[in-house]
């Protein structure tokens, strides 16, 4: 019983671990889609392409373990205010406090729209899980 | 025309959250198919609108937007209810967008 109770709670931290992860990648994706200029710069395109692959498949895995509602607004999350941050950085773009205000508001209300769409859908979808 | 771009991107994302719900983990060939065709799409239609627009921003717009779009399919076609929560995080990427276009930063 002890025991597996904590290989659930090794199994929660590593999918906890693989979301963060996936949010990473999710910026790196925003990042190089930005970069790509619309897919002409070859660099930034095959880094775009990768980031895709690497950012759904972490999501898809860590959503294996933790809710959907839950999940999706950590890694939304993370990617929004990730590419809200590093957008100035890497391409020299500047982040008005205004604009930091309004990208504020909507990041707050996708991630609170995704919370708020999580219980119910646990409730019906954790039984079809295998 | 970036406006265009998004909102087609948009229409795309919400097509690869649909699809990727339905793929369970990408164990389904056409569910997964019909996941990496639409977000190659949407892809490649959010990096024309980010040539506009500053990444940060759009992308913001994209995801948020999109968010949106499920939760209102989802309450139109398939029985899930709209409640206030959801009604106050929608307002709030709705007034986040309109308030970014306003100010010039969109």
């Amino acid at each position: 019983m002890t025991s597996e109770t904590a290989t659930a709670r090794s199994d929660r931290a590593r999918a906890w671990f693989v979301l963060l992860l996936a949010g990473a990648f999710e910026v790196g994706y925003a990042l190089s889609v930005g970069g790509s200029q619309g897919f002409t710069v070859l660099s930034w395109s095959l880094v775009a392409v990768v980031f895709f692959l690497l950012t759904l498949f972490a999501l898809s895995l860590a959503l294996r373990t933790i809710d959907v509602g839950i999940g999706y607004a950590v890694w939304a999350g993370i990617g929004a205010v990730g590419a809200a941050l590093l957008g100035p950085i890497f391409f020299g773009e500047n982040l008005t406090p205004v604009k930091a205000f309004w990208l504020t508001v909507i990041i707050v209300g996708v991630v609170w729209l995704k919370l708020s769409d999580s219980p119910k859908r646990t409730r019906t979808e954790r039984p079809a899980q295998p | 025309m970036h406006w265009f771009y998004l909102g087609i991107a948009v229409v795309f994302e919400i097509t690869v959250a649909i699809s990727a719900g339905k793929a369970q983990g990408f164990t389904r060939p056409a569910w997964t198919t019909a996941t990496l065709v639409s977000g190659g799409i949407a892809t490649y239609l959010l990096s024309l609108a980010l040539l506009t627009f500053d990444v940060g921003v759009g992308y913001a717009i994209w995801t948020s937007v999109a968010g949106v779009g499920i939760v209102v399919l989802g309450a139109l076609f398939f029985g899930q209810r709209l409640d206030w929560r959801k009604l106050l995080g929608i307002a709030a990427v709705i007034a986040g967008v309109v308030g970014l276009q306003l100010s010039g930063a969109a």
